[in-house]
């Protein structure tokens, strides 16, 4: 059982060594120009992927979003949408991470327009990613690029929020009772470490043990919950 | 190292040491969870490096740089567009990638409708955005941003 679903989460990589084996075996020289080609890109992403990866911690660790989100109602609208962009471009993750969010965000009052913005620009404008965009494409393209994205998003979250209203959302469905963990979660497990007697890792994402709801102890819970990075643990007593 | 990769580690580094005289506490924190993130997508990410290299041995860039060249403009940006929407590869794969395919010839206006879509539009997260935000919202944004990926990809042929 096992064994099997190891096979499923690593099929492609499984698929992959196997298309090599055949290579190598039809035309030696064909897999040696398949493995050329792969580390050129190899070489490339090793000296920038670690780097990207701590810069997002970094800029997500360090940014105030609670407060940034305290603005984001319908009322804050240049200024709301300002820091829409900026929420979006310095958050870490990939852009399913940014649903639950977005919909915390406009059940607090935040505009259609708004979300709209975060997951956009959490989508396309990331501060690492601009730098490896420059890097490989050269910075007139990034930079061309960056503004006429931001133009076009100012531009279709105008028109998204004419066109879909707050009822087309759906209704606020009954609250997960207890203490669950959502789809943001990215594995990084930060809570399994904080709370092992809650939470444990199941394949790539973490979830909650088995418990006894009267044995948690709730100040512990509430550090975890804060140092998650995503905000994917939700409790409802 | 080119200037762009010293700078971002350099950048990168500053930021880190004084993180770390902020506080110590969390920015081991966020270490860990830079490491876990890289740990997550490791092994995606050499398969998808992987195949990538296979596929451009047996289909070499300057012949796909040729075959987009010969069909209409229009078409072959549409169908970048769409490829962008059902691919599932991580933007900082694809930025090598395309600097490739643009580097033997591939069109500005295609490539760049390519990296737009590929982000914004999610065809395989659509039924998670259906479920979170509502069908009409989702097929707004997603259309949306289709259309404006192809804007922006046939101004900036314009402009580079």
């Amino acid at each position: 059982m096992t064994v099997l679903k190891k096979i499923k989460e690593n099929l492609f990589f499984i698929i992959i060594v196997i298309a090599y084996g055949v290579v190598a075996i039809v035309s030696p020289s064909m897999g040696l120009a398949s493995v050329k080609n792969s580390g050129y890109y190899i070489k490339e992403m090793l000296m920038i992927m670690p780097v990207i990866f701590v810069l997002t911690a970094l800029l997500d660790l360090w940014m105030p979003k609670e407060k940034i989100m305290q603005f984001l109602g319908k009322d804050a609208k240049m200024k709301g949408a300002l820091l829409a962009f900026v929420i979006g471009s310095i958050s870490a993750g990939p852009i399913y991470a940014a649903f639950p969010m977005c919909v915390m965000l406009h059940k607090k009052g935040a505009s259609i327009r708004n979300i709209i913005i975060i997951l956009s620009s959490w989508a396309v404008i990331k501060v690492p990613m601009l730098l490896n965009e420059a890097k490989f494409l050269g910075p007139k393209f990034m930079a061309l690029r960056w503004v006429l994205t931001v133009l076009a998003i100012i531009i279709f979250s105008w028109i998204a929020d004419k066109v879909v209203k707050d009822e087309d959302l759906p209704k606020d469905e009954s609250v997960t009772k207890g203490l669950t963990i959502n789809q943001a979660c990215m594995g990084c497990t930060v809570c399994v470490k904080a709370y092992p007697e809650l939470f444990e890792m199941k394949g790539k994402k973490a979830i909650v043990k088995k418990h006894d709801e009267s044995e948690i102890d709730e100040e512990r819970l509430q550090k975890t919950i804060e140092v998650c990075p995503v905000d994917a643990i939700e409790y409802n007593k | 190292m080119d200037v762009f990769t010293l700078a971002i580690w350099l950048g990168t580094l500053i930021f880190l040491i004084v993180s770390f005289t902020k506080n110590k506490e969390k920015t081991k924190q966020a270490l860990k969870m830079a490491l876990n993130m890289g740990k997550g997508m490791a092994l995606s990410i050499f398969s998808i490096i992987f195949a990538i290299g296979l596929i451009l041995t047996f289909i070499p860039p300057e012949n796909i740089a040729a075959f987009v060249e010969k069909q209409p403009s229009v078409i072959a940006t549409v169908a970048a567009a769409l490829l962008g929407t059902i691919t599932l590869i991580p933007a900082f794969i694809a930025f090598p990638i395309v600097g490739t395919l643009v580097d033997a010839g591939v069109g500005i206006v295609p490539s760049v409708a390519f990296l737009t879509t590929l982000t914004m539009v999610g065809v395989v997260t659509f039924p998670l955005e259906k479920k979170e935000f509502g069908a009409k919202f989702t097929a707004v944004r997603n259309g949306l941003s289709f259309l404006f990926a192809i804007i922006i990809a046939l101004v900036m042929g314009v402009l580079i």
